[in-house]
């Protein structure tokens, strides 16, 4: 797990804070609980797969695709 | 009995299930969340739109017979109380479905028509010859001849259409009842200088002064339709002292009487156009204002001597533009990066103030800046430094919204959702760059099979719909008792290609 991702500040409401660069973000609910179980050692992306498909009413194409772009997104800002 | 212990398997409910995104905020920015759910489409005239599109298909045009009968009403209330002899004539071109002619004529307007092909509708409709209003730059000879045998109203546009009347008249030796159509400059915006003969340079007093030299053309009426979107109902009482002066002219040269006056349409419906920076409701005029600049204009300005003229009107996308939606359903979701995102206060931009500031996303499709968001004003998540913009592929396109060239349809989910909105492109389903319904439509996020609705779209797209890659969808109409009826089928293979002929030694590929 990186720095990044570890020292990242959250709260219930999806406001994130990167202590390592200072900047704020606002995640979605699911992106919320994604983060967590990123911080809590899931990495893998099937394993996030599983734990979303068995958490939240959304089908594996659908969960696959905007997983696949949140993934993405996350390694851009290095919390991953 | 063994000591193992059995698993008890549970069936948890689920959480609802929303895009997992992630969005930069500057310093400032609220909690997206806090406002609830978001504006839905669910219903037209209580009909729900996912039964619409399960029934019909996706895309389906959907008007409401209930909408176009009160906003008929309610303009022609407007008109009636200003002036005592009033006459609607159904714009045909604004939307020629039949059911839809018929309902207007059902609350009783005649038509208005600007070719061979809508005067032929008209008449099959079964609007006798008198009650049709014959407009447009090209009438043919065949098409001026019928008008003339079934006492049509002939606008004349040119001067050669005057010069083919004459010749028709002649021949016949008849005298064949005209009104000439004038463009006047209101000042207001550009002049429609297309159409029909100048009233800014002479150009209509030497019209004038022509006619009284041939016996056999009588004029009855002047026209003026001053243009489409007019937001300012002054171009109106521009338009309407002109036509007087010319009417009072014609009538000192012995010309006429002057039966009526004919102002056109051109009356503003709530659509909003691109780049338009307050929303419709706090833009578009109230009929009643249209109304009263035209009325009591005429009603100064006519000489009191004189039997005031009847008024025609030839509004159309007034009537019919929010009395039609656009179903369509998300086929693919996307994202994708903003180039040369500058991130600024989007809530200050919709009140009118820092104006330098509003976000300023470049548009991937060389159609400048848009600053739609900023109009919303508020239930918007901000896009501030926002790492990706969300970007969606419905079964729709520019194929059958040709008006989104000028306006930005409302776009709104047909399911209720607490997921924040966000700037989100909206992609048309033709294999053409072009096909961008909307650059930025604040929406939720929205996964495929999802139905988004758009608003007002009843003016000009379905008959400027084209066959184009998509075969056209079918429409439908929810008559006063909300029930859903077919308008319009949806094309096939068939219908489209009915007209075509195959020449025999190509009759097989090879």
């Amino acid at each position: 797990m990186s720095a990044k991702l570890d020292d990242l500040l959250l709260n219930d409401r999806g406001f994130a804070f990167d202590a390592v660069d200072g900047e704020s973000y606002q995640l979605s609910p699911t992106a919320l609980q994604l983060v967590r179980w990123m911080q809590a050692g899931d990495l893998e992306e099937a394993v996030l797969l599983d734990r979303l498909m068995d958490s939240y009413e959304v089908d594996e194409h659908t969960a696959r695709r905007d997983l696949d772009s949140f993934l993405s997104t996350a390694r851009e800002l290095g919390w991953s | 009995m063994s000591g193992s212990i059995i698993p008890i398997k549970t069936t948890l409910v689920k959480l609802a299930y929303v895009t997992p995104t992630i969005r930069r905020l500057d310093a400032g920015g609220g909690n997206p969340f806090r406002h609830g759910h978001t504006n839905a489409c669910t219903q037209i005239d209580g009909v729900s739109v996912a039964s619409l599109a399960k029934e019909f298909g996706s895309p389906l045009f959907v008007f409401s017979e209930a909408t176009l009968r009160r906003k008929y009403r309610e303009a022609h209330r407007a008109f009636a109380r200003h002036y005592p002899d009033v006459q609607f004539a159904w714009s045909y071109k604004t939307n020629y479905l039949n059911a839809i002619c018929n309902a207007f004529h059902q609350e009783g307007a005649i038509a208005e028509v600007v070719s061979d092909f809508e005067y032929e509708k008209a008449r099959h409709n079964g609007i006798p010859g008198r009650d049709i209003i014959f407009n447009g730059p090209y009438k043919s000879r065949e098409s001026l001849m019928r008008a003339i045998d079934e006492k049509a109203m002939i606008q004349v546009d040119n001067l050669d259409e005057l010069l083919t009347l004459t010749d028709i008249a002649k021949q016949r030796s008849i005298v064949v009842p005209i009104a000439l159509r004038i463009h006047i400059n209101t000042h207001t915006h550009e002049v429609w200088s297309k159409f029909g003969f100048s009233g800014d340079n002479g150009e209509a007093e030497q019209i004038l002064r022509r006619l009284t030299t041939l016996d056999c053309l009588r004029l009855r009426g002047l026209h003026c339709h001053v243009g489409t979107f007019i937001l300012d109902p002054v171009a109106y009482r521009i338009a309407a002292s002109r036509l007087v002066e010319l009417a009072v002219t014609a009538q000192a040269m012995n010309l006429g009487p002057i039966e009526y006056l004919n102002l056109g349409g051109g009356f503003a419906s709530k659509a909003r156009l691109h780049g338009q920076y307050l929303p419709p409701d706090q833009v578009t005029p109230s009929i009643d204002s249209y109304a009263e600049a035209i009325c009591s204009t005429i009603q100064t300005l006519w000489p009191t001597s004189q039997k005031l003229p009847r008024l025609y009107l030839e509004t159309g996308r007034a009537l019919i533009d929010e009395a039609g939606w656009l179903i369509s359903t998300v086929v693919a979701v996307k994202t994708r990066p903003i180039q040369g995102a500058t991130t600024l206060p989007i809530a200050m931009a919709a009140y009118g103030k820092g104006g330098q500031d509003l976000t300023q996303s470049r548009s991937a499709h060389g159609k400048g800046l848009s600053h739609s968001l900023s109009a919303y004003g508020k239930n918007i998540h901000t896009q501030r430094g926002a790492l990706t913009h969300n970007a969606i592929v419905i079964d729709a396109g520019v194929h059958l919204l040709y008006t989104a060239t000028w306006y930005q349809p409302t776009i709104l989910p047909a399911k209720a959702t607490a997921d924040p909105l966000s700037a989100t492109t909206v992609y048309g389903c033709l294999c053409m760059n072009i096909d961008v319904v909307r650059e930025e439509a604040p929406l939720p996020s929205l996964t495929t099979g999802d139905q988004i609705v758009m608003h007002p779209v009843g003016a000009y797209n379905v008959t400027q719909a084209m066959q184009f890659i998509q075969y056209r969808p079918a429409v439908v109409m929810i008559d006063e008792a909300g029930c859903p009826r077919i308008i319009r089928r949806k094309e096939d293979l068939r219908y489209v290609q009915e007209m075509e002929e195959m020449p025999a030694h190509l009759a097989k590929p090879n």
